[in-house]
């Protein structure tokens, strides 16, 4: 049997725990190929105008897989952490999905609690049921999927680079390359080295989080506001970088705090959608680098009339 | 302390009578309207949902008339109004505005005793007995809640009236009216008055008016001004209208959903399309349109704010809604930028549709 895996959202950031999972049920998990032009055309014609890039990709993968397999598996990721949630269009993708496209395969998208083990068990049960129905057989593909995943790091932390930026935003518009038009490859070629939140550590940034007066109940935008702050707070880098995808309702929220956190810090956010050109995100790329260059002085800060351009004396 | 809360449709009323009932000093801030509109919008951040930038506008008036408390209420996600409160004491203190926020939030967020702490901020500050209190908190409730009952006579009304606009005019008359009253007594005396008079406007019963419902996004329903006042144009056309979010329900639904005994029809009515929820009122607005469906309404009008990630949602599903059941649906985004005449357009080409619809010529020319 074969399940369909999209390789959209959280995939880059789950994909060994549910490959693992089906293949060891004994299933052959279909995956999508990354993220391309034709997908993203393909997402948007059926995808509502309204919603976020990465959703509209989303789409894209699953009109690819929709005749290449037998099984749809599409997460329904409600809970990481109690009392934490993801964005409300995780909660109803499937929804959203099979309302959009007509003459689709079975859809597995049985809620991910992923707060207990319990649930976890709960939940391969009801996924793994078209395959199999043997308890025995899901708990073990179930531990081995959780140790494939514990083995799995995603993240950069640059070394030997004159300038650090923190690289921040949602795992799906980092890690996927035809998002962010290959950011991190980008800001290297221009001498800027990136660090991402996986590694702050949880208590640097659960320090960050515990100032704000209301715990921020996505588990995105706590770990992001809490990092980022982190980093620059302490000044382990000289810039951040935050990749948003238009129109996203958490970064509207996470991006005030962060700026209302670092005042004056150089913060560059670059808004992607389906019409963002490349030439754009490069000029914007290039002057931040530049300016973060000329800040830590290493080009002439003195304009040709012997003046100071730019004073050094600021919060930062 | 002067406290002030954000407008909310009708809420300022009953915000009116809790206060002078309980003796706190308040601002209730000015009606909502361009001026509030583009204050929120200077300051707020530039993707933020339109409720948070109205909301903002509203806070701003109300210190500028001496306020210095905002009593507003929380939630726990995941739609962004969780956040609100975070965002909006920020960036009113980095405006330089110093101003103290009680957040009403769910107990099993922030624990009973802090509930109960905050709570007691508001209550402490009125000079009467314990007893007298509830009795102001109770007056409001019911204060709010005939006042929504006399809203959706009215709007129900709108199509049968025999005389066109009477009922606007007694739904107008009746708010301004029932906000002038000095005490909680008299405003609700005021409100019984007015809803004896709307049960005695005289109607045509025979007409046979189109009939939408108001589905979507529970901040722009309600509040008329973030929708461009959708309801007065609709009874202005004739057209009955309904609307269940109210801010009455809300109270009622936010006290029964511990227990899960909130809403079991919408919930029953849901489950075909959306099984879970999602935030927001998502969920609400996929069992608003199922039930309108049938109780033989012609159609919904959903209305959401540009972003709003729950209503997303619930606007890829509602196409499968009107498929399957042959119930159209018009759904309308707004924001600060919505132009009025588009707007109207939209509203008159779907009610005019919806009246070819009844009788069965929309296939021939």
């Amino acid at each position: 049997m074969r399940v369909g895996i999209p390789r959209g959202l959280l995939y880059d950031r789950y994909h060994p725990f549910f490959i693992r999972f089906f293949s060891e049920l004994g299933a052959e998990p279909v995956i999508s190929p990354p993220t391309s032009r034709a997908i993203l055309d393909a997402g948007v014609q059926c995808c509502v105008d309204e919603a976020c890039l990465p959703v509209k990709i989303f789409h894209g993968h699953v009109r690819y897989l929709k005749d290449k397999c037998d099984i749809l598996f599409i997460p329904r990721i409600m809970q990481l952490r109690k009392g934490e949630y993801i964005c409300p269009k995780f909660c109803g993708l499937a929804e959203m999905v099979t309302n959009s496209m007509p003459d689709l395969p079975w859809v597995l998208s049985y809620p991910i609690y992923a707060t207990s083990m319990k649930n976890l068990r709960r939940w391969a049960q009801e996924t793994a049921l078209p395959v199999t129905g043997d308890r025995k057989r899901i708990f073990a593909a179930l531990n081995a999927a959780m140790r494939e995943q514990a083995r799995h790091k995603t993240g950069y932390d640059d070394k030997g680079y004159p300038i650090k930026v923190a690289l921040a935003g949602h795992p799906y518009n980092l890690y996927d390359k035809f998002i962010n038009m290959n950011i991190k490859e980008k800001l290297n070629r221009l001498g800027v080295g990136v660090i991402t939140e996986e590694y702050v550590s949880d208590e640097d940034a659960a320090q960050e989080v515990k100032a704000l007066f209301k715990k921020p109940f996505w588990t995105f935008a706590r770990k992001t506001y809490g990092s980022v702050a982190a980093l620059a707070a302490r000044r382990l880098v000289q810039g951040v970088v935050y990749i948003s995808s238009f129109a996203c309702g958490i970064d509207s929220v996470i991006i005030e705090l962060v700026r209302d956190r670092i005042g004056d810090f150089p913060m560059l956010v670059l808004k992607i959608d389906e019409h963002t050109g490349e030439a754009g995100v490069d000029t914007r790329i290039e002057a931040f680098a530049d300016m973060l260059e000329r800040r830590l002085g290493h080009e002439g800060h003195r304009s040709a009339s012997g003046q100071c351009v730019y004073s050094c004396q600021g919060p930062f | 302390m002067k406290v002030t809360v954000p407008h909310l449709g009708n809420v300022y009323i009953a915000a009116k009578a809790l206060f002078e009932g309980l003796g706190v000093e308040y601002v209730i801030p000015p009606l909502n309207s361009r001026d509030a509109l583009e204050i929120g919008s200077l300051y707020s951040p530039e993707e933020i949902c339109l409720p948070f930038k109205i909301m903002l506008g509203n806070y701003i008036q109300a210190i500028e008339q001496g306020a210095d408390t905002v009593i507003v209420t929380g939630s726990c996600g995941p739609c962004r109004f969780g956040e609100y409160c975070e965002m909006h004491m920020k960036l009113l203190r980095r405006l330089g505005y110093d101003v103290d926020f009680i957040v009403i939030d769910a107990p099993k967020a922030i624990g009973m005793k802090e509930l109960a702490a905050r709570l007691s901020r508001v209550a402490e500050s009125s000079p009467l007995s314990g007893r007298q209190k509830w009795r102001a908190l109770l007056q409001a409730l019911k204060i709010m809640q005939l006042l929504d009952s006399i809203e959706a006579k009215a709007h129900d009304k709108a199509g049968y009236e025999k005389v066109k606009g009477t009922c606007r005019r007694l739904l107008n008359e009746c708010r301004q009216k029932t906000y002038s009253c000095e005490t909680p007594e008299r405003m609700i005396e005021c409100l019984h008055d007015y809803s004896r008079m709307i049960d005695g406007t005289p109607c045509d019963n025979d007409a046979n008016p189109l009939k939408i419902a108001v589905i979507g996004e529970i901040y722009t329903i309600i509040e008329p001004f973030s929708n461009l006042y959708i309801e007065d144009k609709l009874m202005n056309m004739g057209i009955s209208t309904r609307r269940l979010l109210t801010p009455s329900w809300w109270v009622k639904n936010t006290l029964l959903s511990p227990l899960r005994l909130n809403s079991p029809g919408i919930r029953r009515a849901s489950r075909d399309y959306l099984p879970y929820s999602i935030g927001g009122h998502a969920r609400e607005c996929i069992g608003e349109a199922v039930l309108s469906w049938k109780s033989g309404f012609d159609g919904a009008i959903q209305v959401f704010p540009m972003g709003c990630m729950p209503e997303i949602v619930s606007k890829t599903i509602l196409p499968s809604v009107a498929r399957d059941k042959d119930f159209p649906v018009l759904t309308l985004v707004v924001d600060e930028m919505t132009g009025e005449a588009g707007y109207i357009t939209r509203i008159e080409a779907f009610a005019d549709m919806l009246e070819r619809r009844r009788s069965h010529d929309v296939s021939r020319s």
